[in-house]
């Protein structure tokens, strides 16, 4: 499957405030925006073990 | 020998376990600077262990078929005590302080664990070029990739260092490093085998599975490894059955798919043949072949992508401010998971479902499908793009282009070696069962490949 992308990755990038180098995208600039300042500490906090509720089953109809 | 016939000797007393032990380690002493199979050794703590195996067996204290038996696992499994870097520099001095549950069950089945196997950095990639702890060679031709992540765990199997080493696999991890590296690679069932203390990539595609040399081999480890764990909120309560399959296991009457659409496109010629022989073989035993048309497997792939990108780069986004300590393919990756909306993540997740149960539909035409494990043999080391029926494919995606989907479908797998291309490079065969039906893929295998597979000489 191929698909073209009308976004501008680069725009994206720099509004999600991600502290991508330039040099990575086109060297993207600034990062860190209110947003993300609010949600990264969580975030930062979660330990990997933490997983989302969304549990996937490979046979749902199973009662397991 | 087996892994099966070596715990018969153990328990004949033919042969003690510290023997085993120290063979294995000698083996890995010998070849590991050729291959880099192996990330840390623990000489010391294994043969303290053999030795305390070898006493519990004179006493009659035998803990099942793993005992005394030399194995090594992933390098992203927590083991108490030792060092657990996940291919990765941000891990570099990582010691857990517990044993992932794998790692504890083969343990407590007397396994003997003798080294953790070098993967591909993060296990987030196919080619085991590791930039931190060095690239991994296929013992088929040292030029050469073992595939990956698990590329450490397929080149330890293969040399012979170990009879058993645990892969993970997200994306085809476990299937690809078995393909190419001419061994056995069995991924389970979604929640069959407790992912609870092994570093997550993608926590809804994450399978645990065996690499080994032959197929009765994989169904006793899984024998081991498999059932509930209460630590693994995805872990099936369904119960466990014996895996290892009879030494000539019937399959008369068995409903092989042949797919029609997808995974005959686009292969090596020499894979192409070798895995239409095994249908050829499969029919002269006996089995119903049906030939079938698949969901769309390139839109699956698609969404296991997705899913994938932005699952990693949500748990390992906290670390991305160290952008110099990720290599550079793995933090291209994730950076791509953090331009992703969350709205695509979640309808990648219902897509995910709809697609399940297309899948499931197939279920009640066959009882297996075969195809192609990989589309390709093993990539030159440092390849970027490989010809594949004269078009250029991105390494990457051509080794995982078979395999990726069934992570997302939670299905069990498992890759056989199938024959050797021009070059006399390994070729696998991938059979694909419903949920649970691990038993019946390997009485599958094993009735294909009932010997061990060979070792290249090294």
């Amino acid at each position: 499957m191929s698909t073209t992308s009308n976004k501008d990755w680069k725009k994206i990038a720099k509004a999600s405030g991600l502290t991508i180098p330039d040099a990575v995208l086109e060297r993207m600039a600034h990062t860190l925006d209110a947003l993300e300042a609010d949600f990264r500490p969580l975030a930062r906090a979660l330990p990997p073990e933490v997983e989302p509720a969304l549990a996937f089953r490979a046979n749902p109809e199973a009662a397991e | 020998m087996t892994l099966l016939e070596t715990a018969a000797a153990l328990r004949r007393r033919d042969v003690s376990s510290v023997e085993l032990t120290n063979a294995a380690l000698q083996r890995i002493e010998r070849l590991n600077p050729s291959t880099n199979a192996m990330q840390t050794v623990m000489a010391g703590a294994a043969r303290e262990r053999a030795k305390q195996a070898d006493q519990d067996l004179a006493r009659g204290e035998g803990r099942g078929p793993l005992h005394g038996i030399p194995i090594a696992v992933k390098d992203l499994f927590f083991t108490k005590g030792v060092r657990t870097t996940g291919g990765s520099n941000l891990f570099a001095d990582h010691v857990p302080g517990y044993d992932a549950t794998v790692v504890e069950w083969l343990s407590t089945g007397g396994a003997i664990l003798v080294g953790k196997t070098g993967m591909h950095e993060l296990a987030y990639g196919i080619t085991s070029s590791n930039p931190h702890f060095g690239a991994i060679k296929n013992p088929w031709d040292r030029d050469r990739i073992p595939g990956g992540s698990s590329g450490g765990s397929g080149a330890a199997v293969a040399a012979g260092m170990v009879s058993m080493a645990m892969g993970s696999d997200t994306g085809g991890s476990v299937r690809i490093p078995a393909s190419f590296c001419g061994v056995v690679g069995l991924k389970p069932t979604y929640g069959r085998v407790s992912r609870f203390g092994a570093m997550p990539l993608g926590f809804s595609l994450d399978h645990m599975g065996p690499l080994t040399r032959s197929v009765r081999d994989a169904g006793a480890v899984l024998n081991v490894i498999a059932g509930y764990d209460p630590r693994d909120e995805t872990s099936s309560r369904r119960p466990v059955e014996n895996y290892v399959p009879g030494v000539e296991p019937s399959i008369r009457g068995l409903r092989i798919g042949m797919p029609e659409n997808f995974y005959f496109e686009s292969l090596d010629p020499d894979v192409d043949s070798a895995v239409r022989a095994a249908f050829h073989a499969a029919a002269s035993l006996g089995a119903e072949i049906v030939p079938v048309t698949v969901p769309d497997i390139a839109a699956i792939n698609t969404v296991a992508r997705l899913i994938l990108l932005a699952e990693a780069s949500a748990l390992l986004e906290p670390h991305l401010e160290r952008r110099d300590r990720i290599g550079a393919d793995v933090l291209a990756l994730l950076d791509q998971g953090r331009l992703l909306p969350a709205t695509d993540y979640i309808n990648a997740q219902r897509l995910r479902r709809a697609m399940q149960r297309e899948f499931a539909a197939l279920w009640s035409r066959v009882d297996c499908l075969f195809t192609p494990t990989t589309p390709i043999t093993a990539p030159r080391i440092g390849e970027t793009t490989v010809a594949v029926s004269g078009q250029n494919e991105d390494v990457r995606l051509a080794a995982t282009r078979l395999v990726r989907a069934i992570n997302p479908l939670g299905l069990p797998a498992v890759s056989i070696p199938c024959g050797a291309d021009r070059r006399g490079l390994p070729i696998g065969l991938q059979i694909v069962g419903p949920p649970f039906a691990e038993a019946l893929i390997l009485r599958v295998s094993q009735a294909l490949l009932p010997a061990e597979v060979p070792v290249p000489k090294l």
